[in-house]
């Protein structure tokens, strides 16, 4: 009996788990693409016209709105790479330098504690043009500054961006932290020894050893990004215009504003094929390391 | 996968080192430059909370005049009270202490609800030689990184048939569900590596899946049932989609009657308001951020695989 029972007692633990995984992601995604398939509009029609299955596609990339969205989204995606970067500098000298190692790290890493909806608001306030920083700095003499970025449609992007890597910098700081102390320590004194410049060491020997925290944190990033939703509601709303929109707002707004739940789902759909595009090299890369580790 | 996890791992292991004592450097030109450097970036770091907690003692009137670095001339805690008391977020006009309430409301049961689920469900697959344990495991992670637009509809739908669709049950139970896929492969990677031998042990003793779980893998779980909390308590409560999507008319978190108060306000903007409306978001997770850090950062690189 406490045999079976044994038996039976962790398959029946992970019903629940496994309830929830079928029926609200599995299930739940099925549904989108069926929704994405039909003319649904306010409330959901499931009748397929298979004559006409891909309409709300064409419609999607026909929509300059999506378009927007799909060129606002690679923006943000390569501007946010200053994170990275950011980040890299800024583990590189902390490692370097062991003074105040936590004191910097602390201070580097609180944005991301807090809401994107309050880093949403912070930011639009400094960027005020009338009380914020371009104010302050006219008032200091800088009288060509303008920071009204959030105003202009070719701008707003500008800002949007400066925010994410004020809020994300730190994140991947501390993943690059990780990483370089988990450096060999001798190859810094072997490289003393034989004269490697700075530069040539970490451009040569220390980032081609980091490549693999580097793909963790360009992944990390490109799955962020094409979720970035709060972020753009807290800035800009999307505005002016639709100069900000990002393909994750343009789903909420599709759903919530305009009432299109066919609309919405194809669009949710095409967030979904970009996520797999970002993340697909990701498990072929890992899948390809653990077979040589294995051969190895 | 296993990638990520030990690079995660890595990260949870940075505050624990032990603390080697080094030989007094001699600050040579080099160091003085990064630290200079490296000031100057911690400067452009601490800029917007300075200028958020300045401008949120100031009156408008010295906000007008477009000095936002400076400190207040008549410090005034007005702005906090009328944010807390009085601020109108839509039509309601309570203040943001009713967000407040509703996010620690929702905070309770999501937390209890997704740590429950997601460390039975973790010390089963870690553990028990569970049929289909690997496939489990790689939808799971997969889930993990599915965007939640996708699901947002068919669980708007199956919340609104249960009936908890804009109550704070809502809330909870959409965050208890997308939270699970990380928190799963979080307790799966901590239980992992209990070796093989205490489980056969404890099998030959007492047997029972339970019993096991509540004397023997409980007790151990400390530390990571901290990080987890602290990692479902911050971002639950910073969560701003799921609170506005699933929440009703007056159930609706601290973040959504933020975003309401500062882009929904009617009339003159009063930038001070919201400014200590800001802060009052933000200080909960600050707290944790500030008085248990090292599990917050060991927390947040766990769920790095979150996005």
């Amino acid at each position: 009996m406490s045999i079976r029972w044994t038996r039976v007692a962790p398959q029946l633990a992970l019903s629940p788990a496994l309830a929830v995984t079928m029926v609200a992601f599995i299930g739940s995604i099925l549904w989108t693409i069926t929704l994405s398939l039909t003319r649904s509009r306010r409330v959901p029609d499931y009748g397929i016209d298979w004559t006409e299955w891909s309409r709300q596609y064409a419609r999607l990339f026909n929509d300059d709105g999506w378009t927007i969205a799909l060129w606002n989204l690679i923006t943000l995606g390569i501007g946010s790479a200053l994170a990275i970067v950011f980040g890299f500098i800024l583990a590189a000298m902390i490692d370097r330098e062991k003074r105040g190692e936590s004191f910097f790290r602390t201070v580097f890493l609180y944005p991301l504690a807090v809401s994107l909806i309050v880093t949403g608001v912070a930011w639009r306030w400094i960027l005020n043009p009338d009380m914020g920083l371009e104010a302050t700095l006219q008032r200091w003499g800088f009288e060509g500054v303008s920071l009204n970025w959030l105003a202009q449609g070719d701008t707003a992007m500008y800002a949007i961006i400066l925010a994410s890597v004020w809020q994300s910098a730190g994140f991947y700081m501390a993943l690059m932290i990780a990483g370089l102390k988990s450096i060999n320590s001798e190859i810094w004194s072997a490289a003393r020894l034989d004269g490697v410049g700075l530069w040539r060491l970490y451009t040569e020997i220390i980032i081609p050893m980091m490549k693999f925290t580097f793909l963790t944190c360009a992944i990390l990033l490109s799955l962020g990004v094409i979720k970035a939703f709060d972020i753009v509601l807290a800035m800009t709303n999307g505005g002016p215009g639709q100069s900000t929109w990002v393909p994750a707002y343009f789903v909420i707004n599709a759903l919530a504003q305009k009432q299109n739940l066919g609309y919405a789902s194809a669009a949710a759909v095409m967030m979904l094929v970009l996520t797999a595009v970002v993340f697909l090299p990701l498990v072929l890369l890992t899948a390809w390391q653990a077979r040589r580790r294995n051969a190895a | 996968m296993t990638d990520i996890a030990s690079a995660a791992t890595i990260g949870a292991t940075i505050d624990s080192r032990p603390i080697v004592r080094r030989r007094k450097k001699r600050i040579t030109g080099r160091s003085v430059a990064v630290l200079v450097f490296l000031t100057i970036c911690a400067l452009f770091f601490c800029v917007p909370l300075y200028v958020v907690l300045t401008t949120s003692l100031k009156t408008m009137d010295e906000i007008r005049q477009g000095q936002i670095f400076a400190l207040p001339q008549t410090w005034t805690l007005e702005a906090w009270r009328f944010a807390w008391f009085e601020a109108c977020s839509g039509i309601n006009c309570n203040g943001l202490r009713v967000g407040f309430w509703n996010s620690v409301l929702i905070l309770v049961p999501s937390l209890m609800l997704s740590v429950a689920l997601s460390i039975v469900t973790g010390y089963a697959l870690a553990l028990w030689d569970v049929r289909w344990a690997g496939t489990f495991l790689f939808l799971m992670f997969m889930c993990a990184f599915v965007p939640f637009q996708i699901i947002m509809y068919p669980l708007i739908a199956m919340t609104r048939s249960i009936g908890v669709y804009g109550t704070i049950w809502g809330v909870a139970v959409v965050h208890a569900v997308l939270a699970m896929p990380v928190l799963v492969l979080i307790f799966r990677n901590y239980y992992k590596d209990i070796p093989q031998e205490i489980m056969s042990a404890a099998i030959m003793d007492s047997g029972s899946f339970w019993r096991i779980f509540g004397e023997i893998i409980l007790p151990m779980s400390g530390n990571i049932l901290i990080v987890v909390v602290i990692l479902q308590l911050t971002s639950i409560w910073n969560d701003y989609l799921i609170g506005v999507t699933f929440g009703g008319f007056n159930t609706q978190p601290m973040t959504v009657n933020l975003a309401n108060m500062v882009t929904v306000s009617t009339g003159t903007a009063s930038y001070n308001v919201d400014m200590a409306a800001a802060l009052l978001t933000a200080i909960p997770p600050l707290l944790i951020y500030f008085l248990v850090g090292k599990f917050f950062v060991a927390g947040i690189t766990a769920g790095a695989i979150k996005g």
